[in-house]
């Protein structure tokens, strides 16, 4: 008999667990009015239109980037993506992200022995896929690196840079016009990872554009990358620096676990400058009562120049609007600010984080 | 010279052998004096252990104080640490009953960060502005402890090494994360819902009650119940449990179901934290709750587990990047003291323990 | 010799036994002596004065059951463990051997029945594995591997490759791999745990081969095994060890009497008296009844009935499915065959909990592994299967848990009478008083005692005769295992004979004396 109760509650247990899973789907997925469009950036570029943009011969152009498991990278590609389908003479070839060294060389490899017309590659580790990258260029396909360097010159036909250190630098700029009566203005950071360079690049750029204006970072913590991580460091920043006048947080995404650690501590004598340039950052700046006043763009179409100049290179072209002949080796691209001045112009290129 | 004898050594015996059995035997056998060294109350040993980690916790507070003064010695401040304590703490809870049992839950960050997402999709969200904040916190709480009954399931009826079975739900749950939320992080809208956990009762963050009323409840479920007796039998030794009559199997699957739990609730926290469900919700923190729960003084192996030592282990390790913060001091710093303090604790525990044993 | 009219009857034997003459093959000084060791653990008293004599050349077998302290002498012997009292002499030195490479240094190497080879490496870097052949830092491979063949041609195993994986070898040529390493460290005295455990009979004849081949160049083996037909093979002398005590030294095989061996591991070294037993009535109730029970492999087609009132032994050898037997009924495995039931209600098979539901109690041989939780307290481990009584809504009323165990306590003279002790810290006497506690709170219609004495001192034993009577009297039904016979003969009604996993003999227990049970028990294992 009390072999029987003891089934009976098994029972209920399993049955327990399935109406859990079963409550949990009903909560469902995504799905319904999140069809944004991927990439706008690629499209206003397209918009431009130049006589370089006219259809030529058929090019197929492989594209490998780490896995999208932030919002910017996520961009990168769906821009990368989105620029390729504005040509009808490109078909664009995406392997599957991912962070796996050894699994990048492969892919690149297999677009070798494709033999496609050209390679746009932002290597998980540049140094890890130069050898990669010489092999394609020697085997006659040209390669344009993005985002992050070969540490070889021949491994790459063109290389399309992000600019850190000047990321820091606008944002250190911007705030120094916004303080640069008040020497005693107090001036906060909240950085990335520590670890990476890119964090330190952005953090000396950052330094020494205050410094231009005789201010210096007076509060610095680390986060990284994630919400959760903003929020937490900047709590514990909020706690310990009572009066701070203006902050620069690097990163957009986790710059969402920032503004809820601002709402929480209930302050708003200071403004905030973002990173990356996200849409929800821009829409905050649009909104005019947030204590988001700017953010400085790290170009997430970064990818989608990358396929234009892959385009141009498999052509034989060169950029309209440069005299030169042949397309540029290197491109170290703007980072701008964006205000609330010029908000309306950006945000078709902000990223969903 | 190799003399065959039989019975030498039982003369001992031989002076027992006639007494009679109602007699005080039990003392004749001399092994008294073995047996006497270990006369201590248990749960002296106890207040000893947390004595140690009370010490590491006053230590920090006199360094935070001296060093930033009343910034760090304010009323604010406790709140700033009390609410960024509250999501680990509520994983550490949960853990704890886990590690007491002889278990170890490597998923609970994954899962938080899954039923931090499944509970703010545009889908949950228009459910709630509809029918209030139930339905974000019932689907949180829900994904948690379904994640957590798998585990459970795979553990205790698949005879999966627990280990493993939670390794692969922390790379499951963080996978399904990212494609419900598309790499996106979903601002949470509800306003029903950001009033109530981002709001204030009686002067202390709604969060900072969540993680209260958590820790009293798991201090009362452990040592008050038959719930927590039988985790700690289930961990002392499983044999012995199960040949007692405690349905072992059953009990391993209400554990992870009670961590799965308990990271939906943490989920909650975050969201109302972060105002952000995202799909890197909960990096990290199964390793943050696994340090906190073993430097409170629980044990790894299972059989011993504490409830008010987990609580202090968390408190010391948000007062810490605290105090680091407060100072201005970078993150690899940090993470050295980090390191430095979990040693530093275990060391003096076991030294606490030591001074009990030889003491008593 | 020792004359066989002594065990007629109730089984009262003299605790010393008289010397016996001296061995025809002792010839020569002993290559190893131990004299008098006592190894002393927290709440255990593992060796209470053990003698040892190994010549050169000769395959000592040491015999004892499981629990009689072979395992602990062992270690003492290969260094693991330090003795508390004692002397250990190697050619007549005394010597001290603090770690076990300090016992290899000696000359003394130890084949554990686990086998500690490395499966990954190969034959010849398991065989010289913390001393490995090198020059200037750089490992000789070709050298380590010419010596191995020459170890291996040395057991008559010159056909394992030196370069073989040992994982892909089987449990008879690992044990090999470990006797090379053993040979490599010139080793005197090679020690065997059981090593015919984990082999088939083909393999048992090439290790008795091996054996042969060892004693011939002079190596002296200690042979340990509780299994008769091998001893009688290979052995040359036997000392038997029982409750950490050596009870008889240097026995020739030769002339040694199976049945005296036996009764030497199991039989009484002390005499007991047992409680009077009134006799049950023959009208009262069957309570436990056990239909063809069996588990494949392991034992088959059980039958028995306990009343209320009543104590049924289970006697016979270790290995003979007697532990099996109670596990399986108490749901702890499940059987394949046959039916538990009591008071007439069938239980489901392999649930431990519908047994205890049911009202069975089981006291587990092992008591600290299976039994007790060793660091909770005492009121803990004896409401383990009860804690839920004491609880309101979940909430458990401690004060009234402790309160019951308290009671317990003081009724079965538990010491020291404190429930808030660990239990670790009781000695094993008082270990037993806490498992019955645990059932009497329980109130248990059956109780299985598995070894109830193993481990238990002299003195305590009596008290936990006295208990299971009195259990008994209250009406319980109980079922007893034992190694010990007379402990079976004197304390049961009803005794049943375990060989082979069959019940081969069923009977009141005045019907049948220790020399029947012997009987029956080795014409079973005799096979």
């Amino acid at each position: 008999m009390s072999a029987r109760t003891q089934r009976r509650r098994l029972v209920g247990a399993t049955i327990a667990a399935s109406a859990a899973v079963l409550l949990a789907a009903g909560c469902t997925s995504n799905e319904p009015p999140q069809q944004e469009d991927e990439g706008g950036g690629g499209n206003a570029a397209a918009a431009a239109g130049t006589e370089n943009d006219e259809p030529g011969d058929e090019v197929v152009i492989g594209f490998s980037a780490p896995a999208a498991d932030h919002g910017w990278m996520g961009a990168i590609t769906s821009a990368a993506r989105a620029e390729a389908e504005n040509y009808e003479d490109v078909t664009l070839r995406v392997a599957e992200g991912t962070n796996d060294v050894n699994l990048q060389i492969s892919q690149i490899e297999g677009f070798i022995n494709d033999k496609v017309d050209a390679i746009v590659l932002l290597p998980f580790d540049g140094a890890a896929l130069t050898e990669v990258a010489t092999k394609a260029m020697d085997a006659g396909i040209p390669v344009i690196n993005v985002d992050r360097e070969f540490s070889s010159p021949f491994a790459a036909r063109a290389t399309i840079l992000g600019d850190n250190y000047g990321m820091g630098v606008s944002a250190g700029t911007y705030i120094c016009e916004q303080l640069g009566d008040n020497p005693d203005a107090v001036v906060a950071e909240i950085a990335g990872i520590d670890s990476l360079p890119l964090t330190q690049d952005r953090s000396q750029g950052f330094k020494d554009a205050l410094a231009d204006c005789g201010l210096d970072v007076d509060a610095r913590v680390a986060a990284d990358f994630t919400v959760q991580g903003g929020e937490a460091a900047a709590t514990n920043l909020l706690q310990a620096n009572p009066k701070i006048d203006a902050i620069w947080n690097h990163d957009d995404d986790q710059g969402v676990g920032v503004l809820a650690a601002i709402e929480n501590a209930g302050r708003d004598e200071f403004f905030l400058v973002g990173g990356a340039g996200s849409a929800n950052m821009m829409r905050e700046i649009q909104s005019g009562d947030s204590v988001v006043q700017a953010t400085v763009v790290y170009p997430s179409t970064q990818a989608a120049d990358g396929i234009k100049l892959a385009r141009l290179v498999a052509h034989n072209k060169s950029m309209s609007d440069l005299a030169s002949v042949g397309v540029p080796r290197t491109t170290t691209l703007y980072a701008p600010v964006v205000t609330a001045d010029n908000v309306d112009e950006f945000m078709s290129i902000g990223f969903e984080s | 010279m190799s003399e065959p004898t039989i019975g030498a050594r039982t003369t001992a015996g031989d002076d027992i052998a006639h007494r009679l059995p109602g007699q005080d035997a039990g003392t004749a056998g001399g092994h008294q004096q073995a047996i006497d060294s270990g006369s201590r109350r248990w749960s002296s040993s106890g207040a000893a252990r947390n004595g140690g980690l009370v010490v590491a916790l006053a230590l920090l507070c006199v360094v935070g104080w001296a060093t930033a003064g009343s910034r760090f010695a304010s009323l604010q401040n406790v709140e700033v640490i009390l609410s960024l304590a509250a999501v680990t703490g509520v994983l550490a809870i949960g853990m704890t009953f886990v590690i007491t049992a002889g278990g170890i839950d490597l998923s609970v960050g994954s899962v938080l960060g899954l039923a931090s997402v499944w509970a703010s999709t545009l889908a949950t969200q228009a459910m709630a502005q509809q029918y209030g904040w139930v339905v974000m916190v019932g689907c949180a709480l829900a994904v948690g402890l379904g994640a957590g009954l798998v585990n459970g399931v795979l553990i205790a009826y698949g005879r999966v090494v627990a280990f493993i079975a939670t390794l692969a739900m922390l790379a499951a749950a963080r996978g399904l994360a990212e494609i419900i939320a598309g790499r996106r992080t979903q601002i949470v809208t509800v306003d029903s819902f950001l009033d109530i956990f981002r709001g204030d009762l009686l002067g202390l963050p709604v969060i900072v009650w969540i993680f209260l009323v958590v820790a009293v409840a798991g201090w009362f479920l452990l040592n008050r119940t038959t719930f927590g007796r039988r985790t700690v039998a289930v961990g002392g030794n499983p044999e012995a449990a199960r040949l007692a009559g405690i349905n072992v199997r059953r009990h391993t699957l209400y554990l992870y179901g009670l961590t799965g739990l308990a990271a939906g609730i943490g989920a909650v926290m975050m969201l109302a934290r972060t105002t952000a469900g995202s799909s890197t919700n909960g990096t990290l923190l199964e390793l943050d709750t696994i340090a906190a729960v073993v430097v409170g003084g629980t044990l790894l192996a299972g059989g011993r587990g504490t409830i008010v030592g987990t609580v202090l282990g968390v408190l010391i390790f948000s007062t810490l990047t605290n105090v680091f913060i407060q100072n201005d001091l970078n993150s690899s710093v940090q993470a050295v003291a980090k390191g430095a303090i979990i040693v530093g604790a275990v060391l003096l525990q076991q030294w606490f323990a030591r001074r009990d044993t030889a003491t008593t | 010799m020792v004359s066989d009219d002594r065990h007629g009857g109730e089984a009262a034997h003299d605790a010393m036994e008289r010397t016996q003459a001296p061995t025809a093959t002792a010839a020569g000084r002993p290559l190893l002596e131990m004299r008098g060791i006592v190894k002393v653990f927290p709440g255990a008293r593992a060796l209470d004065g053990v003698d040892l004599e190994v010549l050169p050349g000769e395959v000592h077998c040491l015999l004892g059951q499981n629990g009689a302290g072979k395992s602990t002498l062992i270690k003492v012997l290969a260094g693991a463990h330090q003795p508390t009292e004692g002397q250990i002499l190697i050619d007549g030195e005394p010597v001290t051997i603090p770690s076990p490479v300090a016992g290899l240094k000696l000359g003394v190497a130890t084949i554990y029945q686990e086998l500690d080879v490395v499966d990954g490496l190969t034959v010849a870097e398991n065989v010289f594995l913390g001393h490995e052949l090198d020059s200037a830092g750089f490992s000789r491979r070709r050298e380590a591997a010419r010596r191995t063949r020459e170890l291996l041609a040395r057991l008559g195993h010159g056909n394992i490759s030196p370069h073989r994986e040992v994982g892909t070898l089987s449990a008879a040529g690992k044990q090999v791999v470990s006797m090379a390493r053993a040979l490599s460290h010139d080793a005197r005295v090679i020690v065997m745990d059981e090593p015919s455990a984990v082999l088939d009979t083909g393999e048992v004849a090439t290790l008795f081969r091996i054996v042969r081949e060892l004693k011939a160049q002079g190596v002296a083996v200690v042979y340990i095994s509780h299994r008769m037909e091998e001893i009688r093979q290979i052995g040359d002398r036997i000392t038997v060890l029982k409750d950490g005590r050596t009870v008889a030294q240097n026995l020739p095989v030769a002339s040694t009497p199976t049945r005296e061996l036996i009764r030497l591991m199991t039989g009484r070294t002390v005499e007991f008296d047992f409680p009077p037993r009134p006799g049950v009535p023959a009208d009262a109730p069957v309570v436990l009844d056990v239909e063809n029970l069996g588990l494949r492999g392991v034992f088959e087609d059980v039958s028995l009935q306990v009343r209320a009132g009543e104590v049924v032994g289970l006697a016979g050898l270790v290995g003979a499915g007697r532990s099996e037997i109670l596990e399986t009924l108490y749901g702890a495995r499940r059987a394949t065959t046959g039916s538990v039931r009591v008071d007439g209600q069938r239980l489901r098979p392999g649930s431990v909990g519908a047994a205890v539901g049911a009202g069975i109690g089981l006291a587990p041989e092992e008591r600290k592994s299976q039994g007790l939780l060793l660091d909770e307290p005492v009121y803990r481990n004896i409401t383990l299967s009860t804690f839920g009584r004491f609880a309101r809504g979940g909430l458990l009323d401690e004060r009234a848990e402790r309160k019951v165990a308290r009671e317990q306590v003081a009724a079965l003279d538990l010491r020291p009478a404190q429930v808030e002790r660990a239990a670790r810290t009781l000695s094993g006497g008082n270990q037993q008083k806490a498992m019955l506690a645990r059932w009497l709170v329980h109130g248990c219609r059956v109780l299985l005692l598995d070894e109830p004495t193993r481990g238990v001192d002299v003195g305590a034993r009596a008290e936990i005769y006295g208990l299971v009577r009195r259990l008994a009297d209250a009406g319980t039904a109980v079922l007893v295992v034992s190694s010990e016979i007379p402990e079976v003969l004197g304390l049961a009604d009803r005794v049943l004979v375990v060989a082979e996993g069959r019940v081969v003999h069923q009977s009141a227990a005045t019907e049948i004396d220790e020399h029947r049970v012997l009987d029956l028990v080795m014409e079973g294992s005799a096979a």
